[in-house]
């Protein structure tokens, strides 16, 4: 139901790519480089996991999330970056008399390492690690799902990277995070989960994501491209049961497949546009997403003397 | 290097900015045990509604004084309050003061788990729970607020009316605490100087499990080993022997039978009625009104919820008809517009104290519903007092009656004038709250929270304020929510006074508030 995780995952993809805009080695943006991107996206579903038993509900008909997010990245160094983004959510049902919500979501901030960056063999070999946090900026309802504009809780994120890229262009990328959640507060005292709670707290349970991603700088960077395969597991959380609503705290997984471009074109350096489209496969606790998303960077240097691109 | 080492100070921030640290999170009402208030010594006389004279209930006498049979139990009793283990003395401060409160909880946690409508099937049908197999997909009960308000009232009259019979026999035998037969029987609990036959933490356990086995069949496991476990924390906590937990618990069985009868053959079983059956409630309400309810979810729902509640058999109202109220406006009046604008209004404009409101007091599917959410302000007050448990019994008792008799004074306005809710008439609107298959006028909530808030008034007078603020707050919660224009709020909470007058009038009999 939690399509806010495809969006999150889609952002992720995202935002890795976007850091990617340039091949591997140049990961990360160069030592005083400035980049914004803003994404519109789309993640619908009509079928959705209660526990792991598939199901529609003609009570909200088809489930539609839409978001625009700005983003940023600054080069501190050609070895660290900082990323900032901060969704803005509308969410809807198709039939139903549901209201949708809207507002904006989560401030995410994340620092960027670029920890080995080597030639090995026929390609390159990079290994990068994340660290992010994330915490809503507005009392948003939390305690609303499939309509709550997000879970609620404040995050930290640790990401491992790697991506091994022949000198041909092709690459193989992966990443893993855990995603480490804290508590959240809703507006009433009492509910069940499995059993009864007697309190606003709920205790969120922290979710592993990874990706594994086959992709391609074709034509000396004017494109690249890649497919991956995606996936969350939340460690722990339980089960919407048969007609019950979606909860935070609900053991929520999925698996899904993306594909990405990334368009540079050469007549107008520094600018770039991007699209994704993915669809979840198998899931428990959320929608079964078909997701897309398209964007548009432009990042310039703000300081130092090199103003082109970082390669 | 130096950037590993900012990268390190920022990971180490960020961890700290994290709020890491899980707190507990309450699962029940922790309280400290506590010596009661009050004795009641004239309990045993006080009004019971079931039985018709409590002092005429037979139970075995306890063991004579210095027979060899009371000197084997006082002996049992001292080796098992001598050295409990750790998770011993949980269950003792667990089911301290006699687990009304225990029971109480585990009957909204039922309520809770089962509050989930039937899926609908395949072919868009929707099937029924039945009693015969409630085993069978969609389980049964299905606990909504009706079936909730009615679990409650059984509970807590039976628990009630057997803490009566309990006060009449302990007075009747009058046979003092164990400490002071044998100073070396450890006691795990604040003292009591209540007569120790029979035990009325047994009679609680015995006539809970009965009623609520009756209620929940499926929880038949669980609730007998919680009433096993509650019924030996008393020989644990060197409070009963064996003689005065067998006493009390065959005490329960008598009382607990006299609740079930009635609850077998209160009107209930025809609740739920048949899809005929309410397309002619339905088509009686058009011809009067001009108006009908619709149930709005997709695939439709063929019933309401309960349509014949309103013919389930009260406890002190004299008639569904003596506390009525008059028609709501006409749909398309000057009224109805006033109250739909207000909705659309409100739903425009919803501040986050509203929404905070609206679920706050939402308690619908999947909670205890508005009945368990003033059973919980009940104990907490009672607690608070620290009462007896034949006194929190009755204040629940009274509370529940009313709350039961609020609830088929509401379902009877329900389906006698088969309001729309605001969605069904007012084009476009959407609503926050699931919108609840049963009609509109009057508000439940209301009518429930009327009644609670005037029963616990009258037991608890310096929080009059606080009642009426959480009466008015549970009502227009659902005004916030989208399901209830504010006539259905404001009527329903001024039936919901009405109706508890009654009960409160019975329990003044007692001449003890």
């Amino acid at each position: 139901m939690k399509s806010f995780f495809q969006l999150l995952m889609l952002l992720i993809a995202a935002f890795g790519s976007l850091k990617a805009q340039t091949p591997a080695d140049n990961i990360m943006m160069d030592k005083g480089r400035f980049c914004g991107a803003l994404i519109y996206s789309n993640d619908h579903w009509d079928h959705y996991w209660e526990g792991t038993l598939k199901r529609t509900n003609g009570n909200l008909g088809t489930v539609t999330r839409q978001s625009v997010t700005p983003m940023f990245s600054l080069g501190l160094t050609r070895k660290i970056n900082l990323l900032a983004s901060l969704p803005y959510i509308w969410t809807q049902p198709s039939d139903g008399y549901f209201l949708g919500d809207k507002g904006i979501q989560d401030l995410g901030i994340g620092i960027k390492a670029l920890l080995v960056n080597k030639h090995m063999g026929p390609g390159r070999l990079d290994l990068l690690a994340y660290a992010g946090y994330s915490t809503p900026l507005t009392n948003y309802n939390k305690d609303y799902l499939p309509f709550g504009l997000g879970l609620g809780a404040k995050e930290g994120v640790l990401r491992g990277i790697f991506q091994y890229q022949l000198d041909n262009g092709i690459y193989l990328s992966g990443a893993s995070s855990y995603h480490l959640r804290g508590n959240i507060k809703i507006d009433r005292d009492y509910y069940y989960t499995d059993h009864p709670i007697y309190s606003n707290i709920v205790d969120m349970p922290d979710a592993i994501m990874y990706s594994l991603r086959l992709g391609a700088w074709i034509k000396k960077d004017l494109l690249n491209v890649n497919v991956s395969y995606d996936g969350m597991n939340t460690q722990g959380g339980f089960d919407i049961r048969r007609q019950d609503g979606p909860f935070p705290s609900n053991r929520m997984n999925n698996t899904m497949v993306n594909g990405f471009a990334h368009f540079y074109p050469r007549f107008a350096p520094g600018l770039s546009i991007f699209a994704s489209y993915g669809r979840v496969l198998s899931g428990r606790n959320v929608g079964q997403s078909t997701a897309y998303a398209v964007g548009l960077a432009y990042q310039f240097g703000v300081w130092g003397a090199r103003t082109e691109m970082a390669q | 290097m130096k950037y590993l080492i900012k990268y390190k100070i920022a990971l180490f921030l960020i961890l700290l900015a994290f709020n890491a640290c899980k707190e507990d999170i309450p699962t029940s009402f922790d309280y400290e045990p506590y010596a009661y208030a009050k004795n009641d010594e004239t309990g045993g006389t006080w009004h019971s509604v079931l039985i018709a004279d409590v002092s005429k209930l037979n139970i075995p006498d306890p063991p004579a004084a210095g027979s060899s049979a009371e000197l084997a139990d006082l002996n049992e009793l001292k080796s098992a309050a001598a050295n409990p283990t750790a998770d011993q003395l949980k269950a003792i401060r667990f089911w301290a003061n006699d687990g009304i409160t225990r029971w109480n909880e585990l009957a909204r946690e039922l309520i809770s788990k089962y509050n989930l409508p039937p899926s609908p099937n395949p072919d868009g049908t929707y099937s029924v729970p039945s009693s015969a197999t409630p085993d069978k997909y969609p389980y049964f009960p299905f606990s909504h607020p009706t079936y909730a308000c009615r679990a409650l009232a059984y509970l807590s009259g039976a628990q009630y009316d057997a803490m009566i019979a309990a006060w009449s026999q302990k007075y009747k035998y009058n046979v003092a605490s164990h400490q002071s037969a044998d100073a070396s029987i450890k006691l795990n609990l604040p003292i009591s100087n209540l007569p120790t036959y029979p035990s009325e933490g047994a009679v609680i356990a015995s006539v809970s499990k009965i009623m609520l086995t009756a209620l929940f069949p499926l929880e038949k496991a669980r609730i007998e080993a919680l009433a096993a476990e509650h019924e030996t924390s008393l020989l644990w906590a060197g409070r009963n022997t064996r003689s005065d937990i067998k006493g009390g618990d065959s005490l329960g069985v008598i009382v607990a039978n006299e609740f079930k009868k009635r609850m077998g053959s209160d009107g209930m079983k025809n609740a739920q009625t048949s899809k005929a059956v309410s397309d002619s409630i339905k088509d009686a309400a058009f011809k009067r009104f001009g108006w009908s309810w619709k149930n709005l979810e997709t695939p439709e729902r063929p019933v309401g919820i309960t349509p014949l509640f309103g013919k389930v058999k009260p406890w002190f109202i004299p008639s569904v008809e003596a506390v009525r109220p008059g028609p709501p406006p006409a749909i398309g009046s000057d009224e109805f517009n006033k109250a739909a604008d207000e909705l659309k209004n409100i739903a425009d404009n919803l501040t986050e104290e509203q929404r905070r409101i609206a679920y706050f007091y939402g308690d619908g599917i999947g909670t205890y519903s508005p009945p368990g959410h003033w059973n919980r302000i009940a104990l907490e007050q009672a607690i608070s007092a620290k009462m007896n448990p034949l006194r929190l019994a009755r204040v629940l008792a009274y509370m529940n009656y009313a709350v039961m008799d609020a609830g088929i004074s509401c379902w009877d306005t329900k389906y006698y004038y088969h309001y729309p809710r605001p969605s069904q008439v007012i084009p476009g609107f959407k609503t926050l709250l699931g919108i609840p298959n049963f009609p509109s006028y009057t508000s439940g909530h209301s009518t429930f929270s009327g009644a609670a808030a005037a029963v616990l008034t009258h037991f608890f007078s310096g929080s009059k304020a606080e009642f009426d603020r959480i009466a008015e707050e549970a009502s227009l919660s659902r005004l916030y929510g989208g399901i209830h224009y504010r006539f259905d709020s404001e009527t329903g909470l001024a039936v919901g006074k009405n109706v508890a007058a009654y009960s409160v009038g019975v329990a003044a009999l007692d001449g003890v508030d």
